[in-house]
């Protein structure tokens, strides 16, 4: 009879990187900045007016966590404990703004447009231009498009997967078939979509993914 | 060939951003994310899976954080090793001025062996004397009376003969003691009691 073994949680992917990356790998940090980077600027952004400001606070962000990760026990989320410090180190850059207050030519221009246009129905936050707005819808409708255009087990594979958060052993119990289907299944669905969102992002950027 | 080997690492990076995977397998998916092939598909994994949660995140990533973020990092343990390399010249010993004379190194050498030698000796000396005096201590029968001095308190008071090296001793150890020692003894306390007429009745 084999030990039966108890299959990762949807959250061990971060935790697994944190243990590498605290095993000294720093590849597995890198990894969680590409996975997070885009909420924490967000975030960030939603904090900050000067857009100037927003990378920086992000990378300082991620640098205090890499100092601190030692510390993260796992008791919660990777992304609750990162949101924590992106929030801090936010807060910190405001209060040092307003000790310095240098204000970069992006905050001014931001000032001046909200000063004779701004809706507070529809705010933008200062990363956002029409232009990526639009290239957020274009992003958006691609992976619906490529969603819908799945085959079946597919599509029900990731959305189990990446809507509702099961596991494999989970998604295998629900579907009727052996973890590793779920596992190819859930790989085959992400390669279509990012087929069609990766010329997008080509298009978008200008350079070639 | 090589495209099947590429299919099975991009299925280990999907295996991985959903936890599941182990060990070595880790170890095999992190090295081929740290390619820039890897670096993307991570990427475009990421971002399909918060498109379908929020499409709020339906957006590349708008600056590149990593390339800072490494950098830094990159950057800290060169600090720490110059922090260390700043700080181990201070750490270490000085020389003094002279310790290319060979003489000064001998005449050092020589007072240290006589001042260990004088040490020695007088411990040796202080040893035996203690010796003796225990010896003493110990051998009450060699001890050697003073003089005895006879000592009245008061006119009817016994006579009391007292040792003055016994008075001396506890002079020295009064503060051991509850007492005066050096007072003179009670006379011996005999019983008494208070007879009353009165109560006799």
């Amino acid at each position: 009879m084999k030990p039966s073994v108890t299959p990762p949680t949807p959250s061990d992917s971060d935790l697994q990187l944190v243990e590498r990356t605290n095993a000294g790998d720093q590849r597995a940090f890198e990894l969680l900045v590409i996975k997070y980077q885009r909420r924490i600027e967000r975030l960030i952004a939603r904090m900050v007016r000067d857009t100037d400001q927003v990378q920086d606070i992000a990378q300082e962000t991620f640098i205090r966590a890499y100092r601190a990760l030692h510390q993260f026990r796992g008791e919660a989320q990777f992304y609750t404990w990162l949101y924590r410090i992106a929030v801090n180190t936010a807060k910190k850059a405001l209060l040092d703004m307003k000790r310095n207050p240098v204000v970069s030519e992006s905050a001014l221009r931001s000032q001046n447009e909200e000063d004779e246009t701004s809706s507070h129905g529809q705010e933008l936050t200062t990363d956002e231009t029409p232009e990526t707005v639009l290239a957020a819808q274009e992003i958006a409708e691609a992976v619906n498009a490529a969603m819908l255009a799945l085959p079946e087990e597919l599509r029900q594979a990731v959305t189990l997967r990446e809507i509702e958060g099961l596991s494999y052993e989970e998604i295998a119990a629900a579907m009727e078939c052996p973890i590793g289907t779920v596992r190819s299944r859930i790989f085959r669905a992400r390669e279509a979509i990012s087929a069609r969102v990766k010329p997008l992002l080509e298009n978008q950027t200008g350079k070639r993914w | 060939m090589n495209q099947d080997l590429n299919q099975s690492q991009r299925e280990q990076l999907s295996a991985l951003a959903d936890g599941q995977l182990a060990g070595e397998d880790i170890g095999a998916a992190l090295e081929f994310a740290g390619s820039d092939e890897g670096r993307q598909t991570w990427q475009l994994y990421q971002l399909v899976g918060d498109v379908l949660r929020s499409p709020e995140l339906a957006h590349h990533a708008q600056h590149d954080v990593l390339s800072g973020v490494r950098a830094e990092l990159a950057r800290a343990p060169q600090l720490q090793t110059a922090q260390l390399e700043a700080i181990a010249p201070a750490r270490a010993p000085e020389r003094a001025a002279n310790s290319a004379v060979f003489r000064w190194k001998v005449a050092a050498g020589v007072a240290s062996v006589a001042a260990v030698a004088a040490f020695g000796w007088s411990s040796l000396h202080t040893a035996n004397d203690h010796g003796m005096q225990l010896v003493q201590a110990d051998a009450p029968e060699q001890s050697v009376p003073g003089e005895m001095l006879a000592m009245q308190a008061g006119p009817g008071a016994p006579i009391m003969l007292r040792d003055p090296r016994l008075d001396e001793l506890l002079a020295a150890h009064r503060q051991y003691s509850s007492v005066a020692a050096l007072q003179m003894p009670a006379n011996f306390l005999r019983n008494a009691s208070f007879s009353d007429a009165s109560v006799r009745r």
